[in-house]
């Protein structure tokens, strides 16, 4: 974790109101930032706003030095940003969070993004294709307006999108893809709304049982003792896992204003999460 | 002990409570409290008409509970305020902690606490709302997690005590007493966003009195008492809460809020109320510093939407004798470290050899009865018993 100046190199209208922009942030990319990980940024003073803005790492070029990130105007904070002109320095805190886990021998990997959850899983497209793995990309938008151009992402993705209004791919929602590609996964990774997750998890659950897979390399009985939930070993062998979101403080994991409640009680999406195994957090009642 | 006589020529001079290495005899006019600004713009830079100083030679320690016999001594009057900075690790890759006054850590109880619903934060306009609800893994984790590395640690750290009841209160700082690293204890009688207890202690000057109280007999640890600015009359609770042997006073806690999700139509927090915090409440605070700054001889500490140098020269004018930073530490960790050189600099820059000089400066003559005023009843090292 390091905090200092990131000058933004291009910012671009992606979609309406979101913008992707670069920065040049050579000790960020060097500090071994991973996919998942996010950046907390810092507003000028003359904004007159108090607290940061917690936004996903989009993508990490560690040759030039340059990551992105990509948002959607929300609030004061994202509207300021998207008025930033090249050349000016944000504050930035990161990396921060944990990133996702890939277990070294999926090969086949499955992302799912709702809308602005792209984001989130953007990243990992980069990161599974460099080490060789497959990646599918489930992409779910209200309206062709909203879909992602597929232009930003790496030609060796298979991006398949569903549209609420059934204005370009297939109609409906992109939980409704899953069952379709849960076979050929071998890990999926998703960032989204809380109801879209929430219903993934719901998919996920009992996947193993249901397609017969065997989890070989394990003796009988080790299961639950050999990583305890949350850790990065007990991640990496969960078939789903999910990046969160939440209003956040201080984003070091001092305040606690970020908390999500999980089956082991409080986590804290910038500090255990936001990447999280789905069977980590109470999905029921919770809404955030 | 006979109190000490000292002519005392000028009010504004007569705020130096310690003897200072470098004593300069009370001639000529009162240093006028000058407009803030931070940086010393040459040698004649002093607008009191006092010569500037190296900044080496300002003494900004502090001691907060100058009734006990050891005090609390702090190098700086800089603090960070409970709950916004952990316990005190969480930063520790980009603030060197070692250099801030002291830290008062979150929110301790003597049970484990899963606190409120999500979200619990969200910003307002020139601040925040907060409803944590106090989550935390109780006393003795906490002891068990932290007491050993605060022990080794430079920095003070006052653990922030809350609870539901007396007892409450009463357990968890027996369990503190003694336990090498927890240099004092501050008594949170004012969380807003907790069902019962909290704030029920603090809007009442009884129950402020008894709580203080029974917790005062319960250790001899430095005690300070965080007032809420959700009451009619602090000044009541403040007296009742000196009275029962607090060392210190720290205001104020956050202001109870709300905040609605229009979208969702309905309130936003999941907590439906949060504590508001940041610049928006800094009026608020320094009014219950002013208030409370002339109703008790013990030291203020003052919280409140301290963003800037600035702001901690308010609330020493008003009275305080130290400054906590809370929600600006979220956009700018580095700030308070900021702070305590900027405040170095700007007392040198006008003659100052401490900060100690300016507190009350403001307060209106003959109001200030504080431990810095002059009609205070003893000299450091005697114990103030009420």
């Amino acid at each position: 974790m390091r905090l200092a100046g990131a000058e933004l190199v291009e910012s671009r209208l992606i979609l309406p109101d979101q913008w992707l922009q670069t920065y040049a942030a050579p000790w960020l990319t060097a500090a071994g930032v991973r996919a998942g990980q996010f950046v907390h940024v810092r507003t000028p003073d003359y904004s007159g706003l108090v607290l940061r803005r917690p936004l996903s790492i989009n993508t990490i070029d560690r040759a030039s030095g340059h990551m992105t990130i990509h948002f959607r105007i929300t609030g004061k904070g994202t509207e300021w940003l998207a008025r930033a002109r090249p050349g000016e320095v944000i504050d930035m805190l990161g990396p921060l969070g944990r990133p996702f886990e890939v277990d070294p021998r999926t090969r086949h990997v499955l992302l799912v993004a709702g809308g602005l959850g792209m984001a989130g899983v953007r990243s990992l497209a980069d990161e599974a294709l460099e080490a060789g793995r497959q990646v599918t990309l489930l992409f779910g938008a209200r309206g062709a307006a909203e879909v992602y151009p597929s232009s930003l992402l790496p030609p060796e993705v298979e991006y398949v999108v569903a549209t609420d209004d059934g204005s370009l791919g297939q109609p409906g929602r992109v939980t409704d893809l899953l069952p379709e590609y849960e076979a050929w996964a071998d890990q999926a990774f998703a960032c989204g709304p809380w109801p879209m997750l929430s219903a993934l998890a719901q998919l996920a659950t009992g996947r193993d049982a249901r397609l017969g897979v065997a989890r070989l390399g394990r003796r009988r009985g080790q299961r639950s003792a050999a990583a305890a939930r949350g850790t990065a070993a007990a991640r990496r062998r969960a078939w789903l896992q999910v990046s969160l979101e939440q209003n956040m403080g201080c984003a070091v994991g001092a305040c606690l204003g970020c908390v999500v409640f999980g089956v082991d009680g409080p986590q804290r999406v910038c500090r255990e999460g936001p990447v999280f195994a789905a069977d980590e957090i109470v999905w029921e009642g919770a809404s955030v | 002990m006979k109190p000490r006589r000292r002519v005392v020529p000028s009010r504004a001079r007569a705020v130096e409570p310690y003897p200072t290495p470098r004593r300069r005899s009370a001639l000529g006019a009162a240093p006028r409290p000058a407009t803030p600004s931070a940086r010393p713009t040459g040698p004649a830079a002093a607008a009191s008409g006092r010569p500037a100083l190296s900044v080496d030679a300002v003494d900004l320690t502090v001691d907060l509970a100058p009734g006990r016999p050891d005090g609390l001594h702090l190098r700086n009057p800089i603090l960070v305020a409970s709950g916004t900075f952990g316990y005190g690790i969480e930063y520790g890759d980009v603030v060197d902690v070692q250099g801030l006054g002291a830290i008062c850590c979150k929110g301790t109880t003597l049970k484990p606490r899963v606190g409120n619903q999500p979200p619990r934060v969200t910003e307002t306009p020139a601040g925040m709302l907060n409803s944590i609800g106090l989550q935390n893994p109780g006393v003795e984790a906490v002891i068990d997690k932290y007491a050993a590395l605060w022990a080794t640690w430079q920095v003070p750290v006052i653990v922030n005590v809350a609870g539901e009841s007396i007892e409450d209160y009463v357990g968890v700082v027996r369990r503190l007493d003694g336990v090498p690293g927890v240099a004092g204890i501050e008594l949170n009688i004012s969380c807003p966003n907790v069902g019962k207890g909290g704030l029920q202690f603090a809007v009442d000057r009884e129950a402020a009195g008894a709580v203080t109280a029974a917790v005062r007999r319960a250790t001899d640890l430095p005690l300070m008492v965080k007032l809420s600015p959700n009451v009619a009359d602090v000044r009541a609770i403040a007296q009742a809460i000196e009275a029962a042997g607090a060392d210190a006073i720290s205001a104020i806690n956050t202001l109870s809020g709300m905040a609605i999700d229009r979208a969702r139509r309905r309130p936003l927090l999941g907590n439906t109320y949060g504590g508001l915090s940041g610049p928006a409440i800094k009026p608020v605070a320094l009014r219950v510093v002013y208030e409370v700054a002339q109703v008790v001889r013990i030291p203020v500490v003052a919280i409140g939407g301290v963003a800037a140098l600035d702001d901690v020269l308010d609330f020493l004018f008003a009275g305080a004798s130290a400054v906590q930073v809370g929600t600006a530490i979220f956009a700018d960790p580095g700030l308070p470290l900021r702070l305590v050189d900027e405040l170095a600099v700007w007392c040198a820059a006008q003659g100052m050899s401490s900060h100690r000089e300016i507190i009350g400066a403001a307060l209106p003559a003959g109001a200030r009865k504080g431990v810095h005023g002059k009609d205070r009843p003893s000299v450091k090292g005697v114990e103030y018993r009420p």
